[in-house]
């Protein structure tokens, strides 16, 4: 009944044009740093290489696919949360508003599977939201840029990997992300369990998102103690994989507290689910 | 004995301090078309999502089939089908596609066959593909009822089926209900406030206000226990009222208005009554029975 | 009076004999080095520098007389910006400098001749050049370039079957990198705070070994291999 439910969630994701919302301006936002980059991309380079370049001469293609997919990466997993949050922010709440809610609780399907099939059916977005990143950032933009060595600017210094080792780091790091993005996932649907209407969860879910982000960029002593537990926090963990070496320790933390975040929300959300009076 | 379907021992569910129902109980037994009546407000919609679990009762028990929809959900509600208040829909689907998905959840793998039988049955043939975005609501009830009989139900249950539907909807709807009861010997419970409805299609009925059950029992005993008003149109009202008068004096004039007598009078004295009218010479032009549930259920929910 | 126009006449003769050992070395030098019209070679470049993290990467290196320079790499290689081919740049073109021999060391058993260069112009970005020359091979065993927007740069060559041309098997470049600096807002780490990576010491100097193998001398290198 499970899976039956998940396929119905599916279909449902898949017949909503807002889903498609968050493919078409992955599409346009990665065009537009594409085309950026390729018309001006050594600008770019060069405000975070000059002052090593008053010293040192770096050889060979800098701005190449690697590095491109790096760059959108950087820029655009801070915006994505929002094109996850606007369909699975909806997937309870939405089917309060509309009613149907009323229509599939009164069916022979636990309430528990019902909303697991929601999770699970949002999950599969928001990888396919990844993956589709995946392909428009790295396949697309070695496409147009080739490949080669990356070069990274971390906050102690300058690391430069090599292509051959490069293709791991962007699994490794686009699973981190989606896992991030998954908390994401996981808490609007979380907050999609106690709405009614459509817009509230998505609102709540960027508000959090801007706060948790905001308290984790002020650099107030009083906030240190939270901040590594704030799900916002591991949100920039997939770029740990560019490192050298690699932070395995800071890895894992990442990925516990991310699950740990999930499994939390996902019992809260089960939960408030199986309490609730559906009066809609 | 009759096998129980659906058996409410003293329900109770407030909504703050607003008690929606309390103390309410009553049965429902297989092959009834059970009509559920009750002013508005009365909770007969808490009720029913109570029995559904849609909402948790603070007290008493709910049993379908004999069992609580507690321990055994999943079996239950595998042989129920239902409508509450209205049908809704995945508006960006089609009709063919919303039903798909709930007979999917409901256990069942329906075929495209199937659907587009059970779209004929209710009428909605060559509107398969279409969005029920742009459905009317008449068009919704029927693919809800699609809906509920795609899994083939023991217990239907419809929560006001007929609200905000046009004479020929509501016709419509009770024909498919008396159809569902006649064919498929389906046990029904209909909650309405539509008086004249429960009275041409059910067999059994409780009323309920303010969340309690007033009175429960068979439909046909509980109006025939009780007086019959007609209105009967004569040539001369005046003599027509004399004779009653004089006649029949367990008959009691309510009314009179141009040649029509408003009587309130026993089933039984009608043949009587006609007999010795026609005798004295007035001419009997019509005996109209006014509906007796109106005035029945006002009496119950005025008492 | 007159022993002190005594002593600046045999300090200006003796500064005079300086220059004119110091031209005659880097005449010699410069004589060497233009026996040479192009080369291609091999190079392995291994990074050291604070700041900057880099596996050893492989390049091959064109030059042409008379400044034609070009590192031909396909992946990421990090060289230093001054230093490759700046001396040989800068004696092509003998009014642009004046040169002294200021003293000699012996490096590895080799006596050298230390030759400082000091451009004509004042604005030039060079500000010194020395260089230890060995007299009898005429080869640089080391230089130190001051440059001003590169701070100093030091170079050591060691020498191997290419001598003959003057050209080195290995170059160890030591370079400042005191000015390095991290944007703001470009890199971020998380776990990390300001605190924690103020603490950290940072060398104020970096070094890049070069391995240079294959040497392909005089082999007519065509000028469009150094078009960019």
């Amino acid at each position: 009944m499970l899976l039956k439910s998940t396929r119905n969630e599916f279909i449902k994701i898949a017949a909503k044009p807002r889903s498609y919302l968050g493919l078409v301006a992955i599409t346009v936002l990665v065009g537009v740093i594409l085309f950026a980059l390729k018309a001006d991309g050594m600008s770019f380079i060069s405000f975070v290489t000059s002052s090593f370049e008053q010293t040192l001469s770096f050889e060979g293609n800098i701005l190449n696919g690697n590095l491109v997919a790096f760059i959108v990466l950087q820029m655009l997993v801070i915006h994505i949360p929002l094109l996850v949050a606007l369909v699975t922010g909806d997937l309870v709440s939405g089917e309060g508003a509309m009613g149907t809610i009323r229509m599939l609780a009164t069916k022979p399907i636990s309430r528990t599977k019902l909303l697991l099939s929601k999770f699970i059916a949002g999950g599969v977005y928001t990888l396919f939201i990844v993956i589709w990143l995946g392909i428009m950032a790295v396949v697309v933009g070695k496409t147009i840029f080739g490949s080669g060595d990356l070069m990274v600017l971390n906050s102690d210094g300058l690391v430069i990997l090599q292509d051959a080792d490069i293709n791991w780091r962007y699994i490794g790091g686009f699973s981190v992300a989606f896992l991030a993005l998954l908390t994401v996932s996981s808490l609007s649907i979380c907050l999609s369990c106690f709405s009614e209407n459509s817009i509230g969860p998505i609102v709540t879910t960027m508000s959090i998102i801007i706060l948790f982000t905001i308290i984790g960029t002020l650099d107030v002593t009083i906030f240190d103690n939270i901040k590594p537990f704030l799900f916002t926090t591991h949100m920039a963990a997939w770029r740990s994989f560019f490192e050298d070496p690699l932070p395995v320790d800071q890895i894992r933390q990442s990925v516990v507290i991310l699950l740990v975040h999930n499994v939390a929300l996902i019992l809260i959300s089960l939960y408030k689910f199986n309490k609730k009076d559906i009066t809609s | 004995m009759d096998e129980k379907v659906i058996e409410v021992k003293h329900l109770a569910k407030s909504f703050g301090s607003f008690e929606a129902v309390r103390d309410l109980s009553f049965t429902v037994n297989k092959g009834d078309v059970f009509g559920f009546l009750g002013p508005n407000g009365a909770g007969k919609s808490t009720s029913i999502r109570c029995i559904l679990s849609l909402i948790k009762p603070q007290s008493g028990e709910v049993l379908l089939f004999g069992k609580s929809l507690a321990t055994h959900r999943g079996e239950i509600l595998r042989r129920v089908g239902s409508i509450i208040e209205k049908p809704d829909f995945y508006k960006y689907l089609s009709a063919q596609r919303n039903l798909e998905i709930f007979a999917r959840i409901s256990g069942v793998d329906s075929s495209k066959k199937d659907i587009y039988k059970m779209l004929d049955f209710v009428g909605l043939n060559g509107r398969e593909k279409d969005k029920v975005g742009g459905f009317s609501h008449g068009m919704k009830q029927r693919l809800g009822i699609a809906q509920t009989l795609l899994h083939d139900p023991d217990l239907i249950i419809l929560d006001e089926p007929t609200t905000g539907l046009d004479p020929q909807g509501i016709i419509d709807i009770r024909n498919l209900i008396l159809q569902l009861k006649s064919e498929h010997n389906k046990t029904i419970l209909l909650s309405s406030h539509q008086l004249s409805e429960i009275e041409i299609i059910a067999n059994r009925m409780v009323i309920i206000n303010k969340g309690k059950s007033v009175i429960e029992g068979d439909v046909a005993q509980l109006l025939n226990a009780q007086e019959l008003i007609v209105n009967l149109e004569v040539d001369y009202a005046e003599k027509a009222s004399a004779v009653i008068a004089a006649e029949f004096p367990s008959i009691q004039i309510q009314h009179i208005e141009g040649n029509r007598l408003l009587v309130a009078l026993d089933k039984a004295e009608i043949p009587g009554l006609t007999k010795a009218l026609v005798e004295k010479g007035i001419g009997v032009f019509a005996i109209e029975s006014k509906r007796k549930l109106e005035d029945y259920f006002i009496k119950i929910i005025a008492n | 009076m007159k022993h002190i126009i005594k002593i600046a006449l045999i300090c200006l003769l003796s500064l005079q004999g300086f220059a004119q050992d110091a031209n005659q070395l880097l005449a010699e030098l410069t004589a060497k080095m233009n026996s040479v019209k192009d080369y291609a070679v091999d190079a392995l470049i291994t990074s050291d520098i604070p700041m900057v993290k880099i596996l050893p990467s492989q390049a091959t290196i064109y030059f042409k007389q008379k400044d034609k320079f070009k590192i031909d790499s396909k992946g990421i290689a990090i060289v230093p910006k001054q230093g490759f081919n700046d001396i040989a740049k800068l004696l092509s073109q003998k009014d642009s400098y004046t040169a002294m021999v200021m003293g000699n060391e012996v490096m590895n058993g080799t006596k050298a001749d230390i030759v400082s260069v000091f451009p004509a112009s004042d604005t030039s970005d060079l500000v010194l050049a020395k260089l230890w020359i060995d007299p009898v091979n005429d080869i640089v065993l080391k230089s130190q370039i001051t440059t001003r927007s590169s701070g100093m740069v030091t170079i050591l060559y060691t020498y191997g079957a290419q001598k003959k041309w003057g050209l080195p098997d290995k170059m160890v470049f030591t370079v400042d990198v005191k000015k390095f600096k991290i944007p703001k807002g470009i890199a971020t780490d998380i776990n990390k705070n300001s605190a924690a990576d103020a603490n950290k010491p940072t060398a104020k100097t970096g070094e890049i070994k070069i391995d240079l193998t294959n040497y392909r001398v005089n082999i007519g290198i065509k000028d469009e291999v150094f078009v960019k």
